[in-house]
């Protein structure tokens, strides 16, 4: 009919029926390609996540070998009448080492029973003495006491030690893991939920180490950056978005935020200790310095996505609320901050999450220390989840392994909880 | 009364078609057409003056010698137009025209556009509208606007109509508030329709509903003026003609200044009209007359759908 048409496909129907199974095999090909990276993902995922969670999991537990511990005032280097003080410093490491004697009383030599006594935790003898001081009639009576087993001891009666493997490469020497055997048949093994690890500070010692520091750290550090990035971003997106002259001072104060958000985050940490610390001499190692510095980084980020949820924002509210005589701020306060609110949310949880898994900077102003005391407010020294499971990785006791994914999973707990709180406040907004 | 009106405009069109025939008809016709091919070479000069009656004697709004600029682009050239107390002016044009703009130049809604300059003296009641004391809040307090799309605020419908009066304290206590909502609503005749659900959210409503509920919110701060920039577009028939007749009646209260597409619309519910075109304002009369006797040939062009 005309010469534009190739002499196969007559008509241009049929030159599409031709080539639309072409077209819709390269459709299915895309999407098995899209499903194939999210399984990728989703495996990956699942790797990563059972990982940590089945090597995390034991250390929410310990264990405590029951031992019967005469408690008799000569033993303990007490007078008659012992004060609240001298009860306090008593000698009770003695009194448990007699009554695991007592247990095992085939055991001599000095190292058979170092090695007897390290069945035992060191924090044992302060459990004992935490029972005495609440009730003090136990003085002078012989009584079976549950006391935290040591670590190692711990790891052998959670399993984690692999039969037949040599002794030299292992620190429960075969000697323990026989009598360990023997307090397991006589019944006088339990595990329990590890109390511990949600009540104190860090140790040495992997069975007395706890993530509250940790915890509270974290939580002060963000909330002194969430009081500081999120009003000063969300003003300085709103000036920037609806009050701020369109000029080279504004664009050049535009490019200096977007380069902030890539500036590595160690930077920030520098400019702390140099800033805060050395200047204006804020306290070391405090959640208020981490907080600022963390606010310094979070900035860009709710800045920018502030100002993407701001011009979101559908004109014709803006102008609706012009109309009826709504001044520029009432327009912004009333109708564009609630409908951009969800966004703004957004980016800052993306800044908070950011923030509470950074470790870097905040090595720079102290908050590796090592501390036990647990943080009263923003000023006292602590330390946050990153740096905590960093320290705790950084240990070569077999206990630390399972506590540094533990503690990977409280933070991922923590981080899980803030995105459902901002989720919801998000909700809130919506339905509005 | 609507009816009427339409058949006038018809009518109207069928006269033009037999008017040529007519001898006397013809000649008044030829006249006219002399006079208009004139000015249409003027209209390219920038000091073409606005055929048919631009002033009136009782103004509520007062714009001469407008210019608009966009950047350097030109969107209003020498405008000069009076609206009329308690009137309904209808303007038209095809799109681009500079219709929008220069309503929007009377409550001082392309402040908010960066690259708009606004030239030329503006004046309410005799009160400079661009002058330094002016408040923009205080003006569009006064002069109040209805939009092309119907833009509720994503809130309920009773906080929609109650936000004006909130802001500028026109109630001093939830009764009165109560009273300023339902009256509002009633006068926009939507409250029948929506009594039940005030709590519910107004971008729920149907677009009528929705641009009647403009009108109402456009209403309650009781402005004197209200600017309407294409309110029907968006709308069905049958929408259109409620927001008409709601036109017809607020006009008894309110000075109404409306852009429209339709020209039967124009022809329904305004009493004067005033054609743009390209920037420029060509010819302003009684909107029968503009209808049946249009001066100026770009006027009888559009209006008779020949044009373009």
């Amino acid at each position: 009919m005309n010469n534009m048409s190739k002499p196969r496909s007559a008509t241009p129907t049929d030159a599409i029926r031709a080539s639309l199974k072409k077209r819709y095999a390269r459709e299915r090909r895309f999407q098995w390609y899209g499903r194939l990276a999210v399984l990728t993902g989703f495996v990956f995922l699942f790797i990563l996540l059972a990982d940590i969670v089945s090597k995390g999991t034991p250390a929410f537990t310990q264990h405590y070998i029951k031992v019967s511990v005469d408690l008799d005032p000569a033993t303990l280097g007490l007078p008659a009448e012992p004060s609240r003080e001298q009860l306090y410093s008593a000698d009770y490491l003695g009194a448990i080492k007699a009554g695991l004697r007592a247990m095992f009383p085939d055991v001599s030599g000095r190292k058979e029973k170092q090695q007897l006594y390290r069945l035992l935790s060191m924090g044992a003898e302060y459990n004992l003495r935490d029972k005495v001081l609440d009730d003090p009639r136990l003085i002078g009576h012989s009584s079976e006491f549950w006391l935290r087993a040591h670590a190692e001891a711990g790891s052998y009666l959670k399993g984690q030690i692999p039969a037949g493997s040599p002794e030299a490469d292992r620190k429960v020497k075969d000697l323990q893991i026989a009598w360990l055997d023997q307090l397991r048949a006589e019944g006088r093994t339990e595990s329990r939920f590890n109390t511990t690890f949600f009540t104190q500070g860090d140790s040495r010692e992997p069975e007395m180490a706890g993530i509250r520091v940790a915890l509270y750290g974290s939580f002060f550090t963000l909330v002194v950056t969430f009081l500081i990035a999120f009003p000063i971003g969300v003003s300085a997106a709103v000036y920037l978005e609806e009050f701020a002259p369109r000029n080279r001072l504004t664009d050049l104060i535009e490019i200096n935020i977007n380069n902030l958000a890539a500036v590595p985050s160690i930077v920030f940490g520098l400019l702390g200790l140099a800033v805060f610390i050395n200047f204006f001499e804020l306290p070391r190692s405090a959640p208020l310095v981490g907080g600022i510095v963390l606010s310094l980084m979070t900035l860009p980020t709710i800045i920018i996505t502030s100002r993407a949820a701001i011009q979101a924002v559908s004109p014709s509210i803006r102008q609706a609320a012009l109309g009826v005589g709504a001044s520029k701020l009432q327009t912004v306060v009333h109708h564009v901050l609630p409908v951009a609110m969800p966004g703004i949310l957004t980016g800052s949880i993306i800044g908070m999450a950011q923030a509470l898994g950074e470790s870097a900077p905040l090595l720079m102003i102290g908050m590796v220390a090592f501390i036990m005391e647990v943080p009263g407010g923003v000023t006292d020294p602590a330390t946050v989840l990153p740096v905590q499971i960093f320290l705790w990785a950084d240990s070569p006791e077999r206990g630390f392994t399972e506590k540094t994914s533990a503690a990977i999973m409280v933070l991922m707990g923590f981080l899980i909880l803030m995105n459902a709180f901002a989720i919801f406040l998000r909700r809130r907004f919506e339905r509005k | 009364m609507l009816v009427t009106e339409a058949d006038y405009l018809l009518a109207a069109g069928e006269k033009k078609m037999k008017s040529s025939e007519s001898k006397g008809a013809a000649a008044t016709r030829e006249v006219g057409n002399k006079r208009s091919l004139d000015i249409r070479e003027h209209v390219e000069q920038d000091d073409y003056r606005t055929i048919g009656s631009p002033f009136v004697d009782d103004a509520k709004m007062t714009a001469r010698n407008v210019n608009v600029f966009y950047d350097e682009k030109q969107a209003i050239t020498n405008v000069s137009l009076d609206i009329g107390r308690n009137e309904v002016i209808a303007m038209i044009g095809p799109s681009g025209c500079g219709k929008s703009t220069f309503l929007r130049t009377l409550n001082r809604m392309n402040d908010i556009i960066p690259s708009c300059r606004v030239q030329g003296e503006f004046a309410l009641d005799g009160e400079d509208i661009y002058g330094e004391e002016q408040d923009t809040v205080l003006l569009r307090a006064r002069v109040g606007m209805v939009f092309q799309k119907p833009n509720p605020f994503p809130k309920s419908i009773y906080e929609n109509v109650a936000y004006g009066p909130r802001i500028h304290g026109l109630a001093h206590n939830k009764s009165e508030m109560d009273e300023i909502v339902e009256d509002s609503l009633r006068r926009a005749s939507l409250f029948e329709e929506v009594k039940e659900q005030l709590d519910k959210p107004g971008t729920g409503l149907s677009g009528g509903q929705q641009q009647r509920l403009c009108i109402a919110r456009a209403i309650a701060v009781s402005p004197e003026v209200i600017l309407m920039d294409e309110p029907c577009s968006a709308l069905d028939p049958i929408a259109t003609a409620r927001i008409e007749e709601l036109i017809d009646e607020l006009k008894e209260n309110y000075t109404i200044a409306i852009v429209t597409h339709s020209m039967q619309q124009a022809a329904r519910v305004s009493q004067r009209t005033a054609y743009f075109h390209m920037g420029k304002l060509i010819e302003v009369g009684d909107t029968k007359q503009i209808f049946t006797m249009p001066a100026h040939q770009l006027t009888e062009n559009y209006i008779t759908g020949r044009f373009g």
